[in-house]
């Protein structure tokens, strides 16, 4: 009879890593110039950028930048003059580089720790999709220790082995309320894991002067093990949401598979342009494995059925002095997610960014670098297959950032 | 600290940009060639808000029509009055309230019997007792009385014996003699919903079939052309609905006949089935004999399954109830195969009265019939919540199986909402269903 009861089986937990989960905040230089940097031979964030790049940076590099990201979304219901915004939180998704090697010599090492992947989404608990998503929060960092030997002067090549961190915390509302009416209901899930991958690229000057990057970052499963769910529900119902409760969950966070050329038209000014394919498409359905289950808590299987994702991208620099570069770019982003999939954590769509940065050199050895992009997401008027949440989505994404690099 | 310094001009910088939200465009809602000025909404328990078995503030607070109409203030729409409850007496009539649940997960539900409006019972002779409720004296634009038939509308005497429209009257019962048609379209209004037409059906069904009767489907069109007629006598618009399919509420699909047989083999493995007394045709003059249950015998939500198996005394002495042709479950807890057959014929014949007397007026019609049977045979999920048909855990239906949750109300309005727009070209925004809740967990 428990059974003709209480079949809540409401719980959806959604992790959509769209888009608007890879970050790509390699590197403040980069950034300035549109997010290129395969063909390039800018600074140590080659590690992150093309690894077959390092070897052939002219100098050895310790690097830190930060770029705090505020994610603003909006959301207007279906039929209504409704608006729900994201609150205001700040991300600070973050690089760091080592890259060291004796002069002149073939080799070079490095060391990268940067968070390509990464999601700060807050709702609220009081608007329409609550009991899709109230707010996640999802981080990963990436460590990754790097070789690169140059083969001749015109070429070489590098890898690295990546080892990520990942966190996640993600808050839904549950359809439950107590018995004086207030939807207490609410469910938490919150937990970290980890996942290996490694990268490789190859870089190499035409004859022509142009430089040619490739490079490939490979797909890193995180899997998270016993991470906690917490429920908030009647009293009357607690045996329904045990707790302690724990979960298991995987997710693939995607390769990318890139190329990047390099222009020097003149010494004072340096276009790039690469071209990533991201490998979404590995993204298929999300599984939570509760450790606890009961006829209202099952564990649960979501399709996602992900699409690879292709950003084309440009950018150039002007060094209008020794000490002073000024750099601007941009780029295009089509959407992993496919219509009917989109879910409010990463409101994903078309995009668009543009960006600049200045470039200051502060002494012989020493540069500050800042930069900015403006990214807009399409507006897009969805009905979720699964949730039937059904609006519009537009999303601007605001991002300042600062590095400092010593180099020598 | 020059650092820090840069760091908090970054901060003030993003909070600076927090400024710069996306803003989606929507265009200005619009009310179409309808004119929601003054809304007035005629039915039953489903349009007063009815919940849980009673009515009470709370349930009145989230009828369908009072959403709809704060909807409308979006596009031209009055102020909207309903014969609310005091808060002193918030509780109304009483409703039923769950307290927790058995070890077994059936649910523990009890009355509330406290701040209720109940000003005393009347007897009237050849009818028996009515209860009264406080008077409401205000502004009226939700004329829902629960109880109502179609067949009761030009009754002249029904403002004594129903108390919900008694206490919206001036007189005291027995002196009333004001029709509910008259009542309702005395004031001038220029937009109306009607849902009407369901308790000339459901008072048959959840009475088993035992202590009500179906409304004549030829008295049924009559009344309904007549009802119709009167509402748009001043050129108004407004919004009907079908009667339900009374099989798909969980009134009748909670307790079932395989579970109780299940329930009874655990302590007795040789019983093979329970027995009912059963309409022998699908005909009003049928007879009713008793016979072995199916699964196409309903059971009521109002039976208690601990009945089943005690002694009942006959001239045979005494035997297990519900167990032996002599002692069949009675009649008032089951709505067999032919009582469900002949509801449903008669709720047919009523639907195709509104649909067809609603396309000679050019009204919009909301199909529950169509929209609660497609809910009961696959759910349907809003905003991420899976609603289904089911008892309590479906989030649609109240405690008493048959009226709605505020979530229910709310999601019906929406569906209302839908086919008044299409009708009118209006673009009267939709409730966040959100904001409402289902069954209330202690």
């Amino acid at each position: 009879m428990r059974k003709l009861v209480l079949i809540l089986c409401l719980l959806s937990p959604i992790l959509a890593l769209a888009q608007g989960f890879q970050v790509n905040l390699g590197g403040q230089q980069q950034i300035g110039m549109g997010h290129t940097g395969t063909g390039l031979l800018q600074d140590g964030a080659s590690v992150f950028f093309n690894p077959g790049a390092v070897a052939m940076l002219p100098e050895n590099y310790v690097q830190a930048g930060v770029s705090p990201l505020l994610f603003k979304s909006d959301f207007n219901p279906l039929n209504t003059g409704t608006q729900y915004h994201t609150a205001d939180k700040v991300a600070y998704p973050f690089n760091a580089y080592v890259v060291w090697g004796p002069k002149s010599s073939f080799w070079k090492i490095g060391l990268g720790v940067y968070t390509p992947f990464g999601g700060l989404t807050d709702w609220g608990n009081t608007w329409q999709g609550k009991y899709v998503l109230e707010s996640l929060d999802l981080k990963a960092i990436y460590f990754q220790p790097t070789l690169s030997i140059k083969l001749t002067d015109y070429l070489s090549i590098g890898g690295g082995f990546v080892y990520n961190r990942g966190s996640v915390d993600l808050k839904q509302a549950l359809p439950l309320s107590d018995a004086s009416g207030q939807q207490i209901g609410q469910a938490e899930l919150k937990g970290s894991g980890k996942g290996y991958g490694w990268n490789a690229g190859i870089y190499f000057k035409t004859e022509s002067g142009v430089s040619v990057g490739i490079s490939h970052r490979s797909q890193v499963t995180t899997t998270i093990s016993d991470g906690n769910a917490l429920f908030t529900v009647p009293a009357s119902l607690g045996s329904s949401f045990p707790q302690p409760n724990t979960f298991n969950a995987s997710i693939p966070l995607p390769a990318t598979n890139s190329i990047g050329f390099g222009f020097y038209p003149t010494k004072k000014w340096t276009l790039a342009l690469d071209v990533n394919v991201v490998g979404w498409s590995v993204y298929k359905a999300l599984a939570f494995d509760y450790k606890s289950n009961t006829s209202s808590l099952h564990d649960s299987y979501f399709p996602r059925n992900y699409k690879d994702a292709v950003v084309l991208r440009g950018g150039a620099q002007y060094k209008s002095s020794d000490n002073l570069s000024l750099r601007f770019g941009g780029g295009y982003a089509s959407t992993a997610v496919s219509d009917g999939y989109v879910t409010p954590e990463a409101p994903d769509a078309n995009r668009f960014y543009v960006t600049g940065g200045i470039g200051y050199r502060l002494g012989h050895h020493l540069n500050v670098d800042a930069s900015f992009e403006y990214e807009h997401l399409m507006a897009r008027t969805q009905t979720n297959i699964q949730s039937q949440l059904a609006g519009t989505f537009e999303t601007n994404v605001y991002i300042p950032g600062l590095s400092l690099s010593y180099h020598w | 600290m020059k650092f820090l310094k840069q760091h908090l001009y970054i901060i003030a910088g993003l909070l600076a940009l927090g400024a710069c939200k996306p803003e989606i465009k929507t265009p200005q809602p619009s009310r179409g060639s309808a004119d929601f000025s003054r809304f007035i909404a005629v039915g039953n328990s489903l349009t007063a808000g009815y919940a849980d078995g009673g009515l009470y503030l709370a349930g009145q607070q989230v009828s369908f029509p009072n959403l709809i109409a704060n909807q409308m203030k979006l596009v031209g729409g009055g102020p909207f009055s309903q014969p609310l409850f005091s808060t002193d007496q918030a509780n109304g009539s009483g409703y039923l309230t769950l307290t927790g649940f058995n070890a077994d997960g059936t649910p523990i539900i009890k009355q509330v019997t406290t701040n209720l409006a109940i000003r005393g019972v009347v007897t009237i002779p050849g009818f028996g007792n009515a209860t009264l409720y406080t008077k409401y004296t205000g502004d009226i634009n939700n004329y829902g009385v629960p109880g109502i038939k179609l067949q009761q509308i030009l009754y002249a005497p029904y403002g004594n014996l129903n108390g919900y429209f008694e206490r919206m009257l001036p007189g005291n019962s027995p002196t009333n003699s004001t029709t509910y048609l008259d009542f309702v379209t005395a004031k001038p209004f220029t937009f109306f919903s009607s849902w009407l037409g369901d308790n000339d059906a459901l008072s048959y069904a959840t009475s088993g079939g035992a202590g009500d009767v179906l409304t004549d489907k030829a008295q049924f069109n009559q009344l309904y052309q007549v009802l119709i007629a009167r509402l748009t006598a001043g050129g108004q618009k407004g919004v009907v609905a079908t009667v339900p399919d009374v099989t798909s509420i969980p009134y009748f699909n909670t307790v079932t006949v395989g579970a109780i047989v299940a329930g009874v083999q655990k302590a007795n493995p040789a019983v093979t089935g329970i027995y009912i007394n059963a309409l022998t045709s699908a005909s009003t003059t049928g007879t009713y004999a008793p016979r072995i249950a199916t699964a196409k015998d309903l059971i009521l939500l109002s039976f208690s399954t601990a009945k089943i198996g005690q002694p009942v005394t006959t001239q045979l002495g005494p035997l297990p109830y519900g167990l032996t042709p002599l002692t069949p479950i009675d009649n008032q807890y089951v709505l067999d195969q032919n009582e469900v057959a002949l509801t449903e014929a008669y709720v047919s014949s009523y639907n195709q009265t509104i649909k067809t007397v609603a396309a000679t007026y050019g009204l919009a019609v909301f199909d529950a019939f169509a929209y609660l049977n497609q809910i009961k045979a696959n759910g349907i999920a809003v905003n991420g919540v899976n609603l289904t048909s089911n008892y309590i855990s479906g989030g649609l239906f109240s405690l008493d199986g048959v009226h709605l949750t505020p979530q229910g109300y709310a999601f019906i309005s929406n569906g209302i909402i839908s086919v008044i727009n299409a009708k009118y070209g209006s673009s009267i925004p939709f409730v966040n269903v959100a904001n409402y809740t289902g069954v209330k967990f202690p």
